[in-house]
């Protein structure tokens, strides 16, 4: 009985709290925090009159960590550079430094949201974040909380779509436009070739297979003599090899994101006798790791694409985009890493000079206003682009960096191909 | 001194009230707190019930199970499928518990006549076939893209925003988890699951089926699991195969170890575990985050071998040794019943037959048995 009438007492009281407490709930209207179009120039989280905050969420621990590092890498050291010299002057008059927060998603959808979640009252734009899965996991609560997250490393065309993703933009090129450039180099080419096709049975292999035949859907000297698939999860492919070399053709697309299969692809061909020009998607392109391991001969011809200088090839070593881009790393991202291993250590630190030009163009300090300068970038030739490359945020439909330079491999490094022979 | 305060601690009303303050507590807290709290507040209810799925069959039956968060890809997978395809969703949420419930049936018919290490690698298999295959299944599961399924906004009528509804939904369901959870470890099933995991032959020779009680065991544990992909899909709203990659069971299972094994709370503390240290860890040194959380692990470990739920134990019996004076013999210092972990650490004069109130007296367990 008594036990009974505490408990009640206890429960009343409990009750009379929780009513007094939700009288005076938390002061947010419907859970968006984006109402900066009421206030005309009322600055946006994440901003000051002295200093601009950008997040970076991606893989720094885990099995993409290395790629991951480099997206922050670079971009850490291209802002380090800038706030060294003063800061960016932006639009509205204003000189700002440029802070860089970096989250560690593991490639995880789940902390990559978590971390939007908890960052987006003190972050004014997230950017340049690696992976397609963990920049897909926060994309629609960016949208719905009207948070920039620009300039993405994925080849997802979903991310440099306007009506799908009005505050996002890709910065990387999509699968398509790789294989597109290679399709256009064989079209402009004299004589009559057969090509072979071997992709990835995903999203990755067919956007290569859709851009490169797109490219060569008019030409007359062009023929697809075989088109072969093969999972992901393979641990070989020797019988589509076999399959492929009885075509002899004399162009091998060679779609594939694993390397060790590409290096043992290269090795079965040899042995079967089939010697073909190559192409090779630019992950899977690697002088040291893939064409030496397998001992390609160059006068085969392999051919990939790329839009960054590489700061290992003997070519660009007095460049003095690579030379100033080796010290900025060197001293301002020592947190990160010194060695640009990864092609993303080169792309963030274009990424950060495309996110300087928004900010010149940028007259006020709100993420609406940053969103309309960012998409009106035209022909920027950020440092380390490859001649022939640049950075165009206009076009709907595509990611910042759309061009690529089909480049082939002169048994050291990589250097431009003007034409197929 | 200290034991009159236990005995206060003790009293079922003052554990009653204070359920109940807890309850309250629990319910007004969204009303009051930043989006971003609530939002890492369901987000731990989340992971709390995966990792309570992950109890069940290796804390409390003592089987290793490095698939749970195969069960919890699953449970994501079918409720997304479902939304999209425009099921209803008291639908959506049955599928995304009996399906994986089906699946881990079929697998642990298999798999509990293995014992030991065996399971463990059966296991294993679980979430490697289920990331190719996730990829695999496209038409289905959206590719290597991933799919999201966007459900769980509040309805207008709530007045809610959408973090509060989804805390709501979290805390309603993963508290309903937690309840039944707690009342199968406490009975004649809990009961059989701590016999078969401390000695097969012994729990043979009663008349439980160390067969039967694994493969129950692992069935809920997936079933559980279905259940925090459902919650996954409601707080985070998007899946991909990189949600049930392999090492994320292994999280998992760290953040089990963590809490405690084989203890209710343990989960939860699980759960605030596995979502809260990498948080901390991002705002230390995002670049240390694997380290200082290996390190943290590690701390744990050292200090409380059983886990965190294991602190007041390990308090209670260090107070105890400080004011021997006073006798212990008002209340023998056994495990309260929601951390009943039969650990070595739980002190030897808790005789199974002069309490009856907590661990499997091995007589009631014979009577109950089936």
């Amino acid at each position: 009985m008594i036990l009974k009438k505490k408990v009640l007492s206890a429960v009343a009281m409990g009750a009379v709290a929780a009513m007094a407490l939700s009288g005076c709930g938390r002061s947010d209207g419907g859970g968006s925090d984006g109402g900066g179009d009421g206030g005309g120039a009322a600055a946006s989280p994440g901003i000051t009159d002295e200093a601009i905050t950008l997040g970076v969420t991606t893989p720094l621990s885990g099995g993409t960590a290395g790629p991951g590092t480099c997206t922050v890498a670079g971009l850490a050291a291209y802002m380090g550079a800038a706030n060294e010299a003063g800061g960016i002057e932006f639009g509205d008059g204003k000189t700002r430094t440029v802070e860089i927060e970096a989250f560690d998603d593991t490639y995880d959808p789940q902390k990559a949201l978590s971390n939007f979640q908890q960052n987006q009252g003190d972050v004014f734009a997230f950017t340049s974040g690696l992976g397609t899965p963990t920049n897909r996991a926060y994309r629609e609560a960016a949208i719905d909380s009207e948070v920039p997250q620009v300039l993405v490393q994925t080849g997802d065309p979903i991310f440099s779509d306007q009506t799908e993703s009005p505050w996002q933009l890709g910065f990387v090129p999509i699968y398509q436009n790789e294989g597109e450039a290679f399709g256009e180099l064989l079209a402009g080419s004299d004589g009559d070739l057969t090509v072979a096709i071997l992709s990835q049975n995903d999203d990755y292999g067919e956007g290569y297979v859709e851009g490169f035949k797109e490219a060569i859907s008019g030409s007359e000297n062009i023929e697809i003599v075989s088109e072969l698939t093969y999972e992901a999860t393979d641990t070989s492919v020797d019988a589509q090899l076999t399959e492929l070399a009885g075509t002899d053709a004399d162009v091998f697309f060679n779609a594939m994101s694993i390397t060790p299969l590409v290096i043992s692809s290269i090795e079965k061909s040899r042995e079967l006798g089939w010697s073909p020009s190559w192409f090779l998607p630019s992950n899977t392109s690697s002088p040291v790791a893939i064409l030496e391991p397998a001992a390609a001969d160059a006068e085969d011809g392999f051919y990939s694409v790329s839009f960054a200088k590489a700061p290992q090839s003997p070519a660009f070593a007095e460049d003095e985009d690579v030379v100033t881009f080796l010290e900025n790393l060197e001293q301002y991202a020592a947190e990160y890493t010194t060695t640009p291993d990864f092609p993303h250590c080169m792309w963030s630190y274009m990424v950060g000079a495309t996110l300087e030009e928004a900010f010149k163009n940028m007259t006020e300090p709100t993420r609406e206003n940053f969103m309309e300068a960012l998409r009106s970038i035209e022909d920027l030739q950020a440092p380390l682009m490859l001649e022939g490359t640049s950075v165009n945020t206009t076009e709907d439909g595509q990611p910042a960096v759309s061009t690529v330079v089909v480049q082939k491999y002169n048994g050291q490094g990589y250097e431009t191909a003007e034409s197929f022979d | 001194m200290g034991a009159q305060k236990t005995g206060l601690l003790r009293t079922p009303w003052f554990q009653l009230t204070l359920a109940l303050v807890a309850v309250v507590l629990l319910v007004v807290a969204p009303l009051l707190l930043p989006i971003p709290v609530n939002q890492t507040l369901a987000r731990i209810g989340v992971f709390a019930v995966a990792v309570l799925g992950l109890n069940v069959i290796m804390g409390y039956t003592g089987q290793v199970s490095l698939g749970q968060i195969f069960f919890l890809g699953l449970g994501a997978y079918v409720t997304a499928y479902g939304v999209e395809n425009g099921w209803n969703i008291a639908l959506v949420f049955l599928a995304a518990v009996v399906i994986p419930g089906v699946v881990g049936l079929i697998v642990a018919l298999a798999a509990a006549r293995l014992g030991g290490l065996a399971i463990a690698m059966v296991t294993i298999a679980l979430p490697i076939i289920g990331v190719p295959l996730a990829k695999r299944l496209s038409d289905v599961t959206g590719g290597s893209q991933g799919i999201s399924a966007r459900f769980s906004s509040a309805p207008d009528w709530t007045g809610l925003a959408n973090d509060q509804w989804q805390y709501y939904l979290v805390l309603a369901i993963g508290g309903i988890s937690f309840l039944l959870v707690f009342n199968l470890v406490r009975g004649k099933y809990g009961r059989a699951f701590r016999i078969v995991k401390e000695n097969e032959a012994v729990a043979g020779a009663m008349g439980i089926s160390p067969y039967r009680y694994k493969v129950l065991a692992f069935t809920i544990a997936s079933m559980v699991g279905g259940v925090s992909g459902f919650l996954y899909m409601v707080v985070v709203q998007y899946t991909s195969p990189e949600t049930l990659a392999f090492h994320h069971s292994i999280s998992l299972l760290a953040a089990m170890v963590v809490g405690g094994a084989g203890s209710i709370i343990g989960s939860l503390i699980g759960g605030i575990y596995y979502v809260l240290v990498p948080n901390f860890t991002n705002e230390v040194a995002p670049t240390l985050t694997s380290l200082i959380q290996g390190a943290i692990l590690l701390l744990v470990l050292f200090i409380l071998p059983g886990g965190i739920a294991s602190l007041p134990r390990v308090l209670r019996r260090w107070t105890g040794r400080s004011s021997r004076s006073s006798p212990p013999a008002s209340s023998p210092p056994e495990a309260s019943a929601p951390s009943s972990d039969p650990s070595p650490s739980t002190p030897p004069n808790t005789s199974p037959s002069t309490s009856s109130t907590t661990p499997p007296s091995t007589a009631s367990v014979k009577e109950d048995s089936p």
